[in-house]
């Protein structure tokens, strides 16, 4: 019976710890590493488990709910959290055979220090109750970001790092005052405390807050016109952060923005204004202007990058709908996305790590030397696309469902639009993979380590499971409008009624 | 009051002026810090009360400054602090590579 604490306090010490394992052995390294990530995996299931039988509330250092920081952990914040550690658990497996010392010897403790660090800012953000401490999260979470993508130091992520750098201080700035006015207008950090009193507010200020936090997310879950750090810092950082990045880091901060949203300013405020439309058709200019885009890509990388930023759209479209289904197919696709993302980046990472493969041309006859990887690749994108029977497709549907039933029927008819587009450059990526042509492989090569080839497997079959059963995870999804679309519900869970 | 205020508008504008026009690396990474410091003095400044004291309670005092903002402004400060130390090492790194400091100049060395 571990406290939800132990999720974020496990991955600290584990990061901090490694200093002091690699003093005594270089050699239990690695299975230090791996036994913390499965132990923090049980955790994490426990928790969960019970968190869906009753929301649970943790408040630190003991203190009374009223004063103390604390952890709520409702539906919504249990799926992520699961999701979280699920992939992050994979990538931190891939991750022990990926990373290569380099001369100095410091790379492979330093990337695992930023990358735990990197999963207790994630796990914080999603579990936390309090407004300020979810900004600390995101930044421990957005810091060691930045650096995860200079582990290689190459020279094209100096720059693309650079860019990321200041659009991410910026975005701290927009919700460190975004914050800082919410707490003079209402006078507490305590998210259920905030939407009591947050009614009172006059709506001019409240529109500045909203503009604040949706442009400070907006920049780290990228929003176009707010996305251009990601297509260049994607293409030079290492593939495991990018699954980890692409599959649940822009979903935290995303995650943020729908408990802001929801809990802070409440279902009136979004049923009274043009928040809905207004976000949907910012979410439909963001999933066509990143599928064009992508569609002009060479690096694949960067096109990943664009194709992310595109289902962040349709992510956007369905959440900020405010009805039961559009948020059950939101959060359907955040899963779903992360599964297929993780799957993609993983796959891509081996064809990196033995062919040295970045380009649409790389790949060329890679679907024979490595055949289980790049039917994983392959599983992944058509669920990418949304072909049945894959999870995206279900999700779209889904989405399509909710917005025709919201009466946004031009959104509807984008989204098969949009699909369409990214059948074309995903069919091209395949076309390539299975093509013939003479890749030059690493000279040790035989066949991909099972520790490299395992997570994207699991990942990329995972895809056509959900999108076979998808009951389970649709079940789960059924009870997380319960508190976000009546504000009050949450309020009652943490102040206790 | 009004005046601090005003102060704050201003030196946001020039964090704000000095990351999108300047194209020296160096001068960037100081508008960042302007714009930081703006915030901060935002956050302390909102937190004091004319004629109060310093929130510790002894008996004799009524009014006390708000604590809370000033709390956030030593995290900010702390987690600003790290951000520029992470660009000046990044800058490091890339006045190394490319022998200037011109973001410009840069961009088109990489082509």
């Amino acid at each position: 019976m571990a406290s939800p604490i132990w999720l974020i306090i496990l991955p600290l010490i584990t990061a901090f710890g490694l200093g002091i394992v690699k003093i005594f052995s270089k050699k239990l390294l690695k299975p230090f590493l791996a036994l913390s990530a499965t132990i923090h995996l049980i955790l994490v299931i426990d928790v969960v488990i019970r968190a869906f039988e009753e929301p649970m509330i943790y408040s630190l250092g003991g203190w009374d709910r009223l004063f103390a920081i604390n952890l709520v952990i409702d539906p919504l914040a249990a799926i992520m959290a699961l999701l979280i550690s699920v992939i992050s658990y994979l990538v931190v497996i891939y991750s022990l055979s990926f990373i290569k010392e380099d001369k100095s010897k410091y790379r492979v403790p330093k990337y695992f220090l930023l990358l735990f660090l990197l999963i207790a800012g994630m796990l914080g953000m999603v579990l936390t109750g309090d407004l300020f401490n979810l900004y600390v999260f995101f930044e421990i979470a957005a810091i060691t970001s930045y650096a995860l993508v200079l582990i290689y130091k190459r020279d094209g992520s100096l720059e693309g790092t650079f860019k990321y750098l200041l659009a991410g201080t910026l975005s701290g700035v927009f919700i460190l005052v975004a914050i800082l006015l919410v707490y003079l207008s209402t006078g507490t950090l305590n998210m259920a405390r905030i939407a009591v009193k947050f009614a009172e507010v006059p709506g001019q200020l409240k529109s500045i807050i909203l503009i604040l936090f949706l442009t400070g997310f907006g920049i780290k879950f990228a929003l176009v016109p707010l996305h251009t750090w990601m297509p260049d810092v994607y293409p030079e950082a290492p593939a495991p952060y990018n699954a980890i990045s692409s599959g649940v880091g822009i979903k935290a901060s995303l995650y943020a923005f729908i408990r802001v949203i929801y809990v802070l300013f409440g279902f009136d405020f979004i049923a009274n204004t043009e928040l809905t439309s207004l976000l949907v058709v910012w979410g439909v200019i963001t999933f066509m202007v990143a599928h064009l885009m992508a569609y002009q890509q060479k690096n694949l990388k960067r096109l990943f990058a664009f194709s992310s930023i595109a289902q962040v759209g349709y992510i956007i479209i369905a959440v900020s709908l405010a009805t039961d289904k559009g948020l059950i197919a939101g959060g359907f696709h955040i899963v779903n996305h992360a599964l297929m993302k993780g799957a993609i980046f993983l796959a891509l990472g081996i064809f990196i790590y033995y062919f040295k493969a970045e380009t649409i041309e790389d790949i060329k006859g890679l679907g024979r030397s490595l055949p289980l990887t790049s039917f994983t690749f392959t599983l992944a994108a058509l669920a990418m696309i949304g072909l049945p029977p894959f999870n995206g497709f279900l999700s779209k549907w889904l989405i399509i469902e909710a917005a025709l039933e919201s009466g946004y029927t031009v959104a509807a008819f984008f989204i098969p639009v949009g699909s369409l587009l990214s059948l074309v450059y995903y069919l091209r990526v395949l076309q390539s993979l299975y093509s013939s042509g003479e890749p030059k492989p690493r000279v040790d090569f035989k066949r991909p380590r099972l520790s490299l080839e395992l997570p994207a497997v699991i990942l990329g079959f995972s895809c056509l499971l959900l999108g076979i059963f998808p009951r389970l995870p649709l079940d789960m999804l059924g009870q997380i409008s319960h508190y976000l679309l009546d504000s009050s519900n949450y309020i009652n869970l943490l102040l206790g009624g | 009051m009004e005046l601090t205020y005003l102060v704050i508008a201003i030196l946001i504008c020039v964090g704000l002026y000095a990351i999108a026009s300047k194209r020296n690396l160096l001068k960037i990474v100081i508008g960042i810090n302007i714009l930081e410091s703006a915030v901060i003095f935002l956050f302390v400044f909102s937190s004091y009360r004319p004629g109060g004291t310093v929130p510790i309670i002894s008996g004799n005092h009524e009014l006390f400054v708000d604590p809370v903002p000033q709390a956030l402004a030593l995290t900010a400060i702390v987690i600003g602090a790290s951000t520029t130390a992470l660009m000046l090492g990044l800058v490091i790194e890339l006045y190394k590579r490319y022998d200037t400091l011109n973001i410009t100049e840069i961009r088109k060395m990489r082509g």
